[in-house]
């Protein structure tokens, strides 16, 4: 499961840049992180933390009216996809990787019926098609649990609960086998016991197809249930990155403890719950340092002027960008 | 792309059929368009007689069993002329609507999609098409060109193109940024399957409604023309034309230019039904009532 063994995707200095009143500012910097085969990655962090840009970008599908990524690479088995044009994209998106969306409700047509939105798929990438593509569209969906299948295969999206959407959406996102699968907060729409569902379906898919998830939450109760390593991102970066019992045992950035430190607990006084005092700066306003020094309560001058490199911990799995806890790590060892 | 149409198709024609099913005006005005157009594509099994064949000496006869609309000014049967004159006034309009429909669907759809300075290019030329009057650019192309049935059509497609680019691009603009969309695009859909495939099955509603009143306003701009003398040239019978024949005999023998009048006023008023029916079925606000 070590992901030097077969990095199935690596991003690599990700930057993308959007335009806000004429100036380009950097939404995601300097982002990397690689994910094998069979290993579930959960990207972490608050709303506006570039935790979709990033999706978006490894996809190519930034808004190119007013975004762009300016810098880094995003190796599918070896091969930059930065760089190659929408005809070749096309061939990639929905086929070696693709992607499933947090609203189910309005992620599929409303308009064609939904095996036939299983079958679109398979007829635009592979060499299926009519009665063989139905055939496996059929197939897809039974695996993805929808009861009685075959009978619902012509029904249209609003003869569907939002879980069972959102199971058309794994099927649809499955049906050309892809090698990475990009799950944007696919179980935020849903109900407590449909998520744990839905997220049970998901690891049994990945475990079966040997498939690398990319899987984008804010809710740490779902990265404990299915993630292999967590990265947390914060404003446009990401911080810290580690396997997850690791991460949740010995977080090691500032803002990492803080947000493990606000989750609510059964099993603890809700007054022992910190927030996290300030705010997260405005794009427009970027700090040149560490974009959490201002809430930081380990700041120190240093911060304040040199945005932190990745620093290794003790284990060359957890990275960390801080410069005080790397400070301190490369003190201890 | 020709099955993938044709299901996408198909899940609009049901809706829409359901539709029309249920809405009383509706089918009631969709029987009398059938009836008509089955009347003008049966007219020569129906007619009782020759539309052309003329006989003086029952020049502007009255009505009779045999001749239950009397004779017109040549002593040609007016129910045959009625019959034959609706296949041309029925075939030039729908013809010209139904070019207008992909000629104008397409632009709409590619002007809301695209945007940009194409969007405004694109309904620039519509607003200069709208600012003719239909009447107008009938009588411009046909004085242009010449009355033949083809330069007919182009005048009346190109009165119609317009309002179908602006009736297909209003949805188009909101439709692009809907989730499912977004979600073809990740599935590495190009932007004509996205367009043909996921947007224009959620736009034809509008169209097929538009489609219906503007056949009505066609149908209507062909009988002007060829009321004022630029339609299809005689003998061939048309209503506008059987109309502009009678009024010469309006005070002594009306019924040569009242049964045409009916004949397009029934026409008139069952797309009327049709297409507000429709629009009535395809409004979700009032689709609960």
């Amino acid at each position: 499961m070590s992901e030097a063994q077969h990095p199935s995707l690596v991003v690599d200095g990700l930057t993308t840049a959007f335009r806000v009143e004429g100036r380009w500012y950097d939404a995601i910097r300097d982002v990397s992180f690689s994910v094998a085969k069979n290993e579930t990655l959960a990207l972490v962090g608050e709303s506006g933390c570039g935790k979709s840009i990033t999706a978006l970008s490894i996809m190519g599908l930034v808004p190119k009216a007013n975004g762009r990524i300016t810098a880094g690479r995003v190796l599918l088995d070896g091969r930059d996809l930065v760089p190659l044009d929408e005809t070749e994209m096309e061939k990639i998106r929905g086929n070696a990787i693709s992607m499933i969306f947090q609203e189910p409700m309005t992620s599929l047509n409303p308009v064609l019926p939904i095996g036939f939105q299983v079958a679109e798929a398979l007829r635009y990438h592979t060499a299926l098609a009519g009665e063989a593509a139905r055939a496996r569209a059929l197939a897809l969906l039974e695996h993805v649990k929808i009861p009685s299948a075959a009978r619902r295969f012509d029904d249209y999206p609003h003869q569907f609960s939002g879980g069972m959407r959102q199971r058309v959406m794994i099927a649809i996102a499955l049906a050309c086998s892809p090698q990475i699968i990009l799950a944007d907060e696919p179980t935020t729409a849903l109900d407590v016991t449909i998520q744990a569902q839905v997220l049970a379906l998901l690891a049994e898919l990945k475990s079966e197809t040997g498939m690398a998830m990319i899987f984008i939450t804010h809710n740490l109760g779902v990265v404990a249930s299915i993630a292999d390593r967590v990265a947390v991102m914060y404003a446009g970066d990401l911080i810290e990155i580690a396997p997850v019992e690791e991460l949740f045992e010995h977080p090691m950035h500032p803002y990492t403890e803080a947000l493990l430190s606000s989750i609510p607990r059964v099993d603890r006084d809700a007054g022992d719950l910190k927030p996290i005092a300030g705010q997260v700066p405005p794009i427009t306003a970027m700090p040149s340092g560490c974009r959490y020094a201002d809430r930081c309560p380990l700041r120190v001058p240093r911060c304040t002027k040199m945005p932190p490199l990745v620093a290794l911990a003790v284990d060359p799995k957890h990275r960390v960008r801080c410069w005080v806890r790397a400070a301190e790590e490369s003190a201890n060892a | 792309m020709s099955a993938v149409a044709a299901a996408s198709a198909r899940g609009a024609w049901a809706h829409l059929a359901s539709g029309i099913r249920r809405h009383k005006m509706a089918s009631f005005g969709a029987g009398i368009v059938v009836l008509v157009a089955l009347s003008a594509l049966l007219a020569p099994w129906l007619a009782p007689h020759d539309p052309l064949e003329q006989d003086v000496l029952l020049r502007l006869a009255q009505p009779t069993a045999d001749f239950p609309l009397g004779h017109d000014s040549f002593g040609r049967d007016i129910l045959s002329r009625i019959l034959w004159g609706g296949r041309v006034s029925l075939y030039v309009s729908t013809l010209a609507v139904l070019i207008a429909i992909i000629v104008g669907g397409a632009l709409g759809i590619l002007a809301g999609y695209i945007g940009g300075l194409f969007d405004r290019i694109v309904m620039a030329a519509m607003d200069v098409l709208l600012s003719f009057p239909t009447l107008v650019m009938g009588l411009l192309v046909v004085a242009m060109l010449g009355p033949t049935v083809g330069n007919l059509i182009l005048a009346i497609t190109l009165t119609a193109v317009a309002p179908f680019a602006r009736i297909a691009r209003a949805p188009t603009l909101a439709v692009k940024e809907r989730d499912f969309v977004e979600a073809g695009r990740a599935l590495g859909f190009s932007n004509l399957r996205l367009m043909v495939v996921h947007i224009l099955p959620n736009v034809v509603d509008d169209i097929l409604v538009m489609a219906a009143l503007w056949l009505a306003t066609a149908i209507r701009t062909e009988a002007s023309l060829s009321f004022i003398g630029l339609g299809v040239r005689p003998p061939t019978a048309t209503w506008g034309g059987m109309i502009r024949e009678g009024f010469e005999n309006i005070l002594d023998s009306p019924w040569l230019a009242i049964f045409p009048s009916l004949a397009i006023l029934v026409v008139m008023f069952g797309l009327n039904m049709l297409g507000d029916g429709l629009r009535d079925t395809s409004d979700p606000r009032l689709r609960h009532e």
